[in-house]
């Protein structure tokens, strides 16, 4: 499906600013948790970028983000399992632990 | 009354409150409530892309992405609730958000240079992505049967760590 050019700009606009703040998040904030969501932030905003940008041209639009979505939703649940485990050992959420850790 | 000529207003105003979701995420001290603020990002990010005319992909988002893996998150931040002072630093994070910025707008640009000067001729998309659905569903299948696996590594993993 086409839209025009004025819905995807102001759609790219809002996706941009989106995947900035995620990036903002991600570089200001050493607990893994917040860095976690950041992430997500981030996939947010792509992801509106992508289904706009194939909204355009129409190629596998809705196949290809079934498929984002199934994969970063598998992604976030192994990456909290993950802090989860390293909470349980190290008893912080700092990643600055994780450096000296060595890991 | 055509309602589709506001669309674009109605798209920016719901990104208002997306980007003051965003923010809320990055920027709320306690966790929980930045986990909750994630889930109204998702919410509208959902909402735009039902606007934007995929009604499919946006109720996909929503029970997928909304209502499993944030609501995961939100679960387990709930269980964990950290206590720990967090450490933060300011300028790191607004020099990246502004290089992130201008790394966007000269992609964006770059893009429009080569929808200007290259023209793509005609391609028969749609039967790329009816092929996809008949001929690679066994691949597809196994896509979902590998994220399942991703369920029971994730329960895994956690239980590794309960027994240390």
């Amino acid at each position: 499906m086409n839209v025009d050019l004025m819905t995807s700009e102001t759609a790219y606009g809002i996706a941009f600013i989106v995947a900035a703040i995620g990036a903002y998040g991600i570089a200001t904030s050493r607990n893994l948790i917040r860095t976690l969501l950041s992430i997500e932030v981030l996939f947010n905003g792509i992801f509106l970028a992508i289904v706009t940008y194939l909204s355009q041209i129409a190629v596998l639009d809705t196949l290809a983000s079934v498929i984002i979505v199934s994969v970063v939703s598998g992604e976030v649940i192994v990456i909290v399992a993950v802090i989860v485990s390293f909470y349980r050992i190290a008893k912080t959420l700092d990643s600055s632990s994780m450096e000296e850790e060595g890991v | 009354m055509n309602v589709g000529q506001y669309t674009p207003y109605i798209i920016g105003f719901t990104g208002l409150f997306m980007i003051a979701a965003a923010i809320a995420v990055t920027r709320l001290k306690d966790l929980v409530y930045s986990s909750i603020a994630l889930s109204f990002v998702g919410i509208l990010n959902a909402a735009i892309i039902g606007l934007l005319g995929f009604p499919v992909i946006a109720a996909f988002v929503i029970t997928v992405y909304v209502g499993a893996a944030v609501m995961f998150i939100i679960l387990s931040v709930s269980m964990l609730r950290p206590t720990e002072t967090e450490t933060r630093e300011e300028f790191r994070g607004s020099f990246v958000a502004t290089l992130f910025g201008l790394g966007i707008a000269a992609s964006a640009v770059a893009v429009d240079l080569v929808k200007t000067y290259h023209k793509p001729g005609p391609h028969p998309l749609s039967a790329v992505s009816s092929i996809l659905l008949s001929k690679y569903l066994v691949v597809l299948g196994v896509l979902f049967v590998a994220l399942a696996a991703t369920l029971v590594e994730a329960i895994s993993i956690a239980r590794r760590g309960e027994e240390r």
